[in-house]
């Protein structure tokens, strides 16, 4: 046997081994034979060629050995990798804000409405209380950024008046003194138990 | 009620309920006066004595009826600005008080109730007078020992 045709010979059962060819080692084309005549004449040459049957069965060994070798290095990936990956792969396809201002965008963009019928309520509600507040708290009483209470010239000044005065176990004795500085009301408490008043 | 409406009433709770805090605490802080008190210590001694920082009613002390006396020493001193109808404590080293602004009457009197206690926390007086702003009120409480103790006051 020729060198090439060694070499086409060889190729025809590693296809064959491999499943390539629908079990047409003998490099039949298109399929002019059926599956039944290739695997006789398969058996044949297996039969009459054992070089045939020891490469047949070495191409076999090391389609298992590289199937088992890319089986276990799969294995090896932990799934962490791959969720890592698929989440890569998805942020990629959509990219979602992940900011403080770009969730409150968010939520304002999910809430507008209720948020403008919100503000214009409370601006109104707002309005009106201070539209309706009193500009005056009571008549005759300044407001503390107002003028203070009115110091009177002592001529003017109203003699004070006791609305009432409760002297628990003891008496009282009212003095009223006049003098240039206006009115000084005296309340002179003397307790039960005092022998001498004043 | 569903979420978003509760996010409606949140957001006019969180305007509306500063602005109307904000009203009413400036209405409330409208009504005010500012007042002096001064807590005295009255003795009789040899040699007639008044503290320096009593010269706003010297005069007052050196007439009846507390001649009686003749040293006045002061024991506090403090500025209250009184709130409406609202009870102000006042620091006192016998005893204790307190001031209520009743109300503030014709844009110059000031309707006001005053408590006293002793030394021991029993009530020895609870008063309401109304008095001109610049006008001194003074409460004499006289001791075991002859001694006085006097609240002197005056709002304005």
């Amino acid at each position: 046997m020729s060198e090439p045709a060694d070499a086409r010979s060889d190729l025809a059962l590693m296809e064959y081994a491999d499943g390539e060819t629908g079990g047409q080692p003998g490099g039949q084309p298109d399929g002019q034979i059926n599956e039944a005549t290739a695997a006789a004449v398969v058996a044949a040459r297996l039969a009459r060629d054992p070089d045939a049957r020891v490469k047949v069965a070495a191409i076999k060994q090391v389609g298992e050995l590289v199937r088992g070798h890319l089986e276990l290095s799969a294995d090896a990936v932990h799934d962490a990798k791959f969720a890592a990956m698929w989440r890569r792969i998805d942020d990629q396809l959509e990219q979602p804000a992940t900011g403080l201002w770009a969730r409150v965008s968010r939520w304002f963009d999910r809430y507008r409405g209720h948020v403008i019928t919100g503000a214009v309520s409370a601006g109104a509600v707002a309005a009106l209380a201070l539209i309706l507040r009193p500009s005056t708290p009571d008549p005759g009483i300044p407001g503390r950024n107002a003028a203070a209470i009115d110091v009177r010239p002592v001529a003017l000044r109203a003699t004070p008046e006791i609305d009432s005065l409760d002297t628990p176990g003891g008496s009282s004795t009212v003095i009223n003194l006049d003098d240039e500085d206006g009115h000084t009301t005296v309340i002179w408490l003397t307790p039960a138990d005092t022998v001498e008043g004043i | 009620m569903t979420s978003r409406r509760w996010v409606t009433v949140a957001i006019l709770m969180i305007v509306v309920v500063p602005a109307l805090a904000g009203t009413m605490k400036e209405a409330r802080a409208d009504v005010t006066a500012d007042c002096e008190f001064l807590e005295i210590s009255a003795k009789a001694g040899g040699k007639p004595a008044i503290d320096a920082e009593l010269s706003p009613v010297e005069k007052k002390l050196k007439k009846p009826p507390f001649s009686t006396w003749n040293q006045f020493k002061l024991l506090s001193r403090s500025q209250k600005s009184l709130v409406k109808k609202k009870a102000e404590p006042v620091s006192l080293k016998i005893g204790a008080a307190t001031a209520t602004l009743v109300e503030i009457v014709d844009k110059s009197k000031v309707r006001l109730t005053v408590t006293m206690d002793d030394e021991k926390g029993k009530q020895v007086a609870n008063n309401t007078t109304t008095v001109e702003a610049g006008d001194y009120m003074i409460y004499v409480h006289p001791l075991a020992n002859n001694d006085g103790h006097l609240l002197s006051l005056t709002c304005k």
